[in-house]
């Protein structure tokens, strides 16, 4: 029993850091963009600015409309922070650094990465608000949309690696020399990271929150903590998927020519690494470019990228039948 | 089954649409008047069935300050200083039809220098004016960062303007029969009048370059980027008849394919003596708004550059009466703002204010099309065409 | 431009040229007639404003005209093209009693939002509008506030002072012609 709640403290811990150090990274890395000092006060030159920000939001009286579905309406964030942290749980750190090593891993993730999508929907519906009505059905409409392309460019790492759970899968990829984005994965991992910045409904897949259209989509009558477990969701998102990208495509824990046997010893601070690589990539994706249109998001998803993601799957299978 | 998209309007939903018809209800939706792209107070209702948007209602008036009201109380200097407040992105602009109506009643006859100065300080207020709509209308389909690079720039032109005249928004630096001698001039006695600045020509030449830089930056990152051609093209399509009909200026005319700048018709600045090209579009689509938008910015420098090598030198004031009187008469005087036509109607009864004065809008008539536009559209495209019709309350309500 | 004048010369009865603005008088009852004209034959589709003046020989706001006037609405219209100079303003007067007009938006769409400004600035009655609402004004307003009989309240309870810069000026600074800037 013990070790449950060892590990579920280790799990929120570690992806509420995590989403903190996005955070950090996306607003500095804004301001890096935009020309302009971003936050410099508090402690660091700024760098810990997620600390008062969390204090302030924590301060803040939680208002609660009278016209809302109260129970649901106070329970969506929820939805949205457990599926972010239990996605985490099979994010292999280093090979014995794993909450739960599943043998469906990959199933696993998709599946709870899924739920978001209830409490993203449910705030909206609960709110009372048009914009909050509209901004869940977008999201909706968005995170099932692109849940297949996301599922179909795992397939391709799946059948390649010959198993679904992802410690399995890095082990793999250290088998054979090279990262699946080399050895013949790379349109899956592009598939895979725009299906991802969609699910984190990141610029310039944010329709869902389009604030110059929504005010702020489904969040806009939340306020206080409950805003910000929607805030820190949205980067602990960003964290973990990220996580799972480095994880599946890009070697994980490991990189070519370190020594395997120190593996617990550096793993962890490699999958950080790609972590941040990838995670910055989206946050400059996110300061340089516009948002699309709502169906343009879905023509992206049904024409461009589910069609490219089945070839892709049958691209690989007939390699990996074929030799 | 019908078919209820119309194609026309949005191509790339109505290829995804099926031909099953569902029973819905239409949603009305109140947009405003406190709504991040609404700019300021506009208020819309509007009905929408899923994302699409109909029947779009204009409601204003939050703005609506009585200026033709007060301009009946007030004498002709005073009003100067009530005008400048209409748009406030481009104050100075406000003041020059106003003025020159006075003027042309009066029969007064400007000194050059003057007007070249007054023709530089406008052109600044439409490079200005210009750059917010460019950082604000990136911000409206959703890009984050250009607002910043567009309102570093468009301080360098405010300082300048600041620095002549000390008022960065509501200049109220023109006089009936000239300007007022410049805020960070010397003492103004008759003999020693430093009109302009210390280092203005060579702090102008700087910052129109940089102007011209910018405007090259919005034209490569924004103009050039793929997702901003996908909700601009083809959006909100206006076309030239369409536009005259509803009073339409300024560069939306211009980028539905009219070739009419009113600046060629100001005889009251000297417009005719600079080279300048007037930019129009093909589509009248958003984009196409934008683009000549960006241009104008790049003409505009040009023109402030050729204006400061020909300044000429001589008074900043012709000889007025003390207390100015306009003598009976009316007069229709017509500017080209960065908006599109602004134009004062005067009527005066030679006595110390106007009878009345009828303030014409350029983003009153502009905005009028809005409902029209909006017809069909998807409420993304419905943040994409207000926002490309680039509109300011106050110069709306008035 | 000469041209263009005499046409309008030929065809309008009442014309006068003033710093290079056209300006025709009509009847009421012309109206129509006369702005479906120059929208076709003298192609001036630009429609730029429209708005009345309130004449009135006692007024609330503002200076009384010095000659006495008959107490009227004149409604004025700006025409223009957009290729060239011309401009032409369009002016008919309309009884206070019975203060109607024919509305302009059949033939000029634009004209639907400045009928509806003046409808509640003045009072006066376009027909054949498809809308005429408010415009600015919220529901339950009362009065024509651009009406010259209006009083602008904040005026009575304190006078604009700006006035008294003008008003106190002494006679004989009126005599000394000119200043220097």
């Amino acid at each position: 029993m013990t070790e449950v709640f060892v590990k579920v403290g280790f799990l929120a811990l570690a992806a509420l850091n995590g989403a903190i150090i996005f955070t950090i990274m996306d607003v500095k890395g804004a301001s890096w963009m935009q020309r302009r000092p971003g936050p410099l006060h508090v402690g660091l030159r700024g760098f810990i600015f997620p600390l008062a920000e969390i204090l302030k939001f924590v301060q803040k009286e939680d208002i609660i409309p009278t016209e809302v579905d109260r129970p649901v309406f106070k329970w969506a964030p929820a939805y949205v922070m457990v599926s972010c942290v239990a996605l985490f749980a099979v994010v292999p750190m280093s090979p014995t650094l794993v909450v739960a090593d599943l043998e469906l891993g990959v199933f696993f993730a998709l599946a709870i990465s899924s739920l978001g999508t209830i409490g993203v929907l449910t705030a909206g519906w609960s709110s009372a608000n048009k914009y909050s009505l509209m901004g869940g059905l977008r999201a909706a409409g968005q995170l099932i949309a692109y849940e297949l392309p996301l599922i179909l460019a795992v397939v391709g790492v799946v059948i390649q690696a010959e198993t679904m759970s992802l410690v399995g899968i890095v082990e793999k990829q250290i088998e054979w020399g090279v990262p699946f984005v080399v050895g013949g994965q790379i349109v899956g991992f592009l598939i895979f990271m725009v299906a991802a910045t969609a699910e984190m409904m990141r610029v310039p897949f944010d329709m869902p929150i389009g604030e110059s259209e929504l005010t702020m989509g489904f969040m806009t009558e939340y306020s206080g903590i409950r805003f910000l477990i929607f805030y820190i969701s949205e980067y602990m998102n960003m964290f973990i998927l990220c996580a799972i990208a480095s994880t599946l495509f890009l070697g994980g824990y490991h990189v070519p020519l370190l020594p395997t046997e120190w593996v617990n010893f550096y793993g962890p601070v490699v999958l950080l690494t790609k972590t941040a690589i990838l995670g910055f990539i989206l946050v400059a994706v996110r300061w340089s470019q516009p948002r699309f249109r709502e169906d343009q998001l879905q023509n992206l998803a049904w024409k461009i990228l589910i069609p490219a993601s089945l070839i892709n799957i049958l691209v690989t299978a007939i390699m990996k039948v074929g030799f | 089954m019908v078919n209820t998209l119309d194609p026309q309007n949005f191509n790339n939903f109505s290829e995804a649409s099926v031909s099953v018809e569902i029973e819905t209800e239409d949603m009305t939706l109140n947009i405003g008047p406190q709504h991040p792209s609404t700019h300021g107070v506009l208020r819309l209702v509007a009905k929408v069935d899923g994302e699409k948007v109909h029947d779009v209602k204009p409601v204003l008036g939050y703005m609506h300050r009585g200026y033709e009201k007060l301009a009946e109380v007030r004498s002709y200097p005073q009003i100067t200083t009530l005008v400048n407040r209409i748009d406030w992105v481009a104050g100075f602009s406000n003041e020059i039809p106003f003025i020159a109506g006075a003027e042309r009643l009066m029969e007064i006859e400007v000194p050059e220098r003057a007007k070249h100065i007054r023709l530089i300080l406008n052109e600044m207020a439409r490079i200005s004016s210009h750059f917010v709509f460019n950082g604000a209308y990136a911000l409206e389909v959703g890009a984050l960062t250009p607002i910043f690079y567009a309102m570093e720039d468009r301080e360098r032109v405010l300082d300048l303007i600041e620095s002549v005249t000390g008022g960065r928004f509501h200049p109220n630096f023109n006089r009936i029969g000239g300007v007022k001698p410049a805020a960070g001039s010397g003492p103004t006695t008759k003999k020693d009048i430093q009109d302009l600045p210390a280092g203005f020509y060579r702090d102008t030449k700087v910052a129109m370059q940089k102007v011209i830089e910018a405007a090259d930056q919005f034209q490569n990152l924004i103009g050039g980027n793929e997702v901003f051609k996908k909700r601009t093209k083809n959006v909100g399509i206006l076309s030239a008849e369409t536009a005259e009909a509803f009073g339409v200026s300024g560069p939306i005319l211009r980028a539905s394919g009219v070739k009419s700048d009113l600046r060629t018709q100001m005889d009251y600045l000297p417009y005719d003596q600079f080279e300048y090209d007037i930019p129009i579009g093909e589509n009248g689509d958003c984009y196409d708004r934008w683009d000549v938008r960006v241009k104008e910015m790049i003409e505009s420098a040009k023109i402030v550059l050729q204006a400061i090598d020909s300044m000429p030198s001589g008074p900043l004031q012709a000889k007025v009466p003390k207390v100015i009187k306009v003598p009976k008469g009316r007069t229709y005087v017509r500017a080209e703002n960065p908006k599109g036509e602004m134009g004062y109607y005067i009527v005066s009864d030679g006595g110390l204010g106007p009878y009345r004065l009828k303030v014409r809008t350029a983003s009153f008539s502009n905005l009028s099309i809005l409902p029209l536009l909006l017809e069909g559209a998807l409420l993304p495209d419905l943040i994409a065409i207000m926002g490309s019709l680039d509109f300011v309350l106050g110069d709306v309500d008035r | 431009m000469e041209e263009f004048l005499s046409k309008i010369q030929e065809n309008f009865i009442k014309t006068d040229v003033a710093f290079e603005t056209i300006n025709i008088k009509v009847e009421s009852s012309k109206w129509i007639e006369t702005h479906q004209k120059l929208k076709d034959e003298f192609d001036l589709k630009f429609f730029s404003w429209l708005s009345a003046i309130d004449w009135d020989n006692e007024v609330s706001t503002g200076e009384a005209p010095k000659e006495t006037v008959s107490p009227s609405f004149e409604i004025i219209t700006c025409l223009s093209n957009v290729s060239n100079n011309n401009l032409v303003t369009v002016s008919t007067t309309i009884n206070k009693s019975e203060p109607k007009i024919t509305s302009l938006v059949e033939i000029y769409a634009g004209a639907n939002w400045h009928e509806r400004e003046a409808y509640e600035m003045f009072g006066i009655n376009f027909e054949n509008h498809p809308n005429l609402e408010k415009l600015y004004l919220p529901d339950g307003y009362e009065g024509n506030p651009m009406l010259k009989s209006f009083e602008l309240i904040s005026r009575e309870v304190k006078p604009w002072p700006g006035e008294v810069d003008v008003e106190g000026m002494p006679e004989e600074s009126e005599s000394d012609e000119s200043v220097d800037g």
